[in-house]
């Protein structure tokens, strides 16, 4: 009897944030006309992009015991890094395709320098993951606004704007199934539009990181890490190298939003990400990860990044100001860590 | 266990492959009632927009037009006003959006989605490209473009300030950002303006993004880098505002005139006070009223709604500025 009711408490203490983006999902589904509709749907998963792309890197980083508050800004930067870079390229006579591709490796690439430098700053001078990736917000963001003399990047090839906002299927009554082009219509004919380009995107790469966390060799070792820093090290893992990547793992998800933040919006801009930090970690620790390493996984961060946005987005069809999405996640954040903290316990006192 | 989220994952997908069916019934049953609903998207939580929503809402009352009225977005720019079009267009039913777009570009391709899934859009205030939408361009869709003549405003602003200044010395201008139409327009009319005085010239142009504080500060700058410096144009709310804090600030109130443009009672006051020498007063309920009513005609009556809507605007002196007359250009909620 006794055990049943442990496993009962520990099953939703488990699955709690899944309950509750179900509810979630119920919730707005009575309250927001629209929100249960293909359309409601895809918004949360298109406007979602950011801060999912940003709380999967942070997964890694946190899994490790560390944090990484240089997310946003670095978004920012790589927003005007492949902003500039397109315009240059367009500028130079390259084809506008060409020139958004390019632009965007490179920028992939160049988005590994600042975890490079948070993870040195981390692994080799022992500076605390706080105090590193603090500094690295403001160094970001100075680059940023001296790249763009405090103007937005702009004049993006108008491609940009059509790929960000563009979709992988059209279906059409009667015209069929077109890929990657919306099929010639007449207006205010119904169109079903599946799967935008940068939900493709985002979803790619976390499955693939999802895959290198939970199945090779360095995810184990990440975890191994967090756990037991001096284990790690007696199993021989090169724990200061591995550190370093963790963190450049984290920039590269946050150059990546930067990335789709250009392509939805044709411009770079310094703040672009700013916003969402908070977003970007709570999602990691609402999806269960423990701050003190060890624990999380991608598909619960995607679960908590999911219950933010599924609550922006609601509140938003349902026209209530965004405020109070502030305080909402604030509250959740702080419930998500004490049903983590409390339950367990109290479970295993029993 | 682990199974679970990517099972809700699979089923969000479902939901949204398997439910388009359900919707498309439901909007077409919207479309089947008589009454006409109006959506309006502002560019920002600022008293501008909240007296073009004062404007909108009159003349919808009016004419019996259902209204909705979108959350404000807290900064400016695409990635706080796309997200907020978005879902207010998820609501389904409208039938005319009303929208000052934050971009010139960045706004083109979520319009144009909405224009093609049948929904008619008015850009106020700010428009799409250039804002010839008599053309055929990506960004022509647009039923109309309603707001200032900004570039006129600014040749005028650079007239009143020349004259206020004796027709000689060195000018700065504080304004927001580069990629939105109205606020350029003002800047490139002031600098066309102010070269037809030869002793005067504009020394430099700062981009606040819509933030005061940022005003504030680069005016400061400016200021102590060329303290000769006689007159500044702000040209929006925040930009005029974080200009007048920044003058007054370094004591320099009545030695640096300045223009500025939007009649908010934080500016009329300062005007009142002296701290402000010259206010430029749009006219946003006039814009968000006109708006409303082509849509209405166009649905209605069918009628061809000009592709340029131009409301004229009102200046703001010392000397004017108590006349009863001019109170109701003073921007309210």
């Amino acid at each position: 009897m006794k055990n049943r009711k442990k496993s009962l408490a520990e099953f939703f203490a488990d699955r709690w944030a899944l309950f509750f983006l179900v509810a979630e999902i119920v919730f707005f589904a009575i309250v927001s006309r629209g929100f249960l509709t293909p359309r409601g749907i895809q918004i949360i998963f298109f406007f979602g992009t950011s801060v999912f792309l940003l709380s999967v890197g942070e997964t890694f980083v946190i899994i490790t015991g560390g944090i990484d508050l240089s997310v946003g800004f670095v978004m920012g930067f790589a927003s005007i890094v492949a902003a500039k870079l397109i315009v240059v390229f367009t500028e130079s006579g390259m084809a506008p395709a060409a020139a958004i591709l390019v632009g965007m490796v490179l920028t992939f690439i160049i988005s590994l320098l600042p975890g490079l430098i948070n993870g040195s700053l981390v692994a080799f001078l022992k500076v605390p993951p706080f105090i590193a990736t603090f500094s690295m917000i403001g160094i970001s963001h100075g680059v940023s606004e001296l790249l763009i003399e405090g103007v937005p990047a702009k004049n993006l090839p108008h491609l940009a704007n059509v790929i960000g906002n563009g979709h992988l299927f059209y279906y059409a009554r009667g015209k069929g199934m077109s890929i990657f082009s919306r099929p010639e219509l007449e207006r205010g004919e119904h169109v079903l539009e599946l799967l935008p380009n940068i939900v493709i995107i985002t979803f790619i790469l976390i499955a693939v990181f999802s895959f290198i966390l939970k199945r090779t060799r360095y995810g184990q070792h990440t975890y191994a890490i967090g756990g037991n820093v001096d284990a790690a090290l007696r199993s021989g893992i090169n724990v200061k190298r591995h550190l370093v990547t963790v963190y450049m793992v984290s920039s590269f998800f946050a150059g990546a939003a930067g990335v789709i933040y250009m392509l939805q919006y044709v411009t770079g801009k310094a703040d672009a990400g700013a916003a969402l930090l908070l977003d970007g970690i709570a999602a990691v620790v609402i999806g269960g990860a423990s701050l003190y390493g060890g624990k999380g996984t991608i598909w619960r961060t995607i679960l908590g990044a999911l219950i933010i946005a599924t609550l922006e987005t609601g509140l938003r069809i349902r026209g209530v100001p965004t405020f109070d999405k502030y305080i909402l996640v604030g509250v959740i954040l702080i419930g998500a860590v004490l049903v983590d903290q409390i339950i367990p316990e109290r479970v295993e006192e029993e | 266990m682990k199974k679970i989220p990517v099972l809700v994952l699979v089923l969000l997908f479902a939901a949204s492959l398997g439910l388009p069916l359900f919707a498309g019934g439901a909007q077409e049953a919207v479309g089947e009632e008589e009454e006409l609903t109006f959506a309006f998207v502002p560019g920002i939580a600022d008293p501008f927009y909240f007296t073009m929503e004062r404007g909108i809402r009159q003349k919808a009352d009016e004419l019996g037009v259902n209204l909705i009225v979108s959350e404000y977005p807290k900064s400016w720019g695409p990635e706080a006003q796309v997200p907020i079009l978005e879902a207010t267009a998820a609501r389904g039913g409208i039938d005319l959006i009303m929208i000052a777009p934050t971009s010139v570009d960045a706004l083109i391709a979520p319009l144009k989605k909405l224009h093609e899934q049948g929904i008619e859009i008015i850009t106020v205030d700010t428009f799409l490209g250039d804002g010839d939408y008599s053309k055929d361009t990506e960004y022509s869709f647009p039923l109309a473009y309603i707001g200032t003549d900004n570039h006129l405003g600014g040749v005028r602003v650079a007239e009143h300030l020349a004259e206020m200044l004796g027709e000689k010395g060195k000018l700065y201008i504080n304004t927001t950002n580069p990629d939105v139409s109205s606020v350029s327009a003002r800047v490139a009319g002031f600098k066309e303006g102010i070269t037809n005085f030869p002793n005067m010239e504009v020394i430099g142009v700062d981009y606040n993004l819509d933030v005061q504080q940022k005003a504030m500060e680069q005016t400061l700058s400016a200021l102590q880098k060329n303290p000769d410096i006689v007159g500044v144009f702000g040209t929006n709310v925040f930009s005029a505002q974080g200009v007048y804090q920044a003058v007054v600030n370094a004591g320099l109130t009545g030695a640096v005139k300045i223009a500025s443009w939007d009649a908010t009672e934080t500016l009329i006051n300062a005007l009142k006070e002296g701290q402000v020498d010259l206010v430029l007063a749009q006219k946003p309920a006039e814009i968000g009223s006109m708006a409303v009513d082509w849509g209405y005609k166009f649905f209605t009556e069918n009628a061809d709604v000009p592709n340029k809507v131009i409301p004229g605007f009102e200046f703001f002196t010392k000397e004017n500025v108590n006349d009863p007359d001019m109170q109701k250009f003073i921007y309210k909620k």
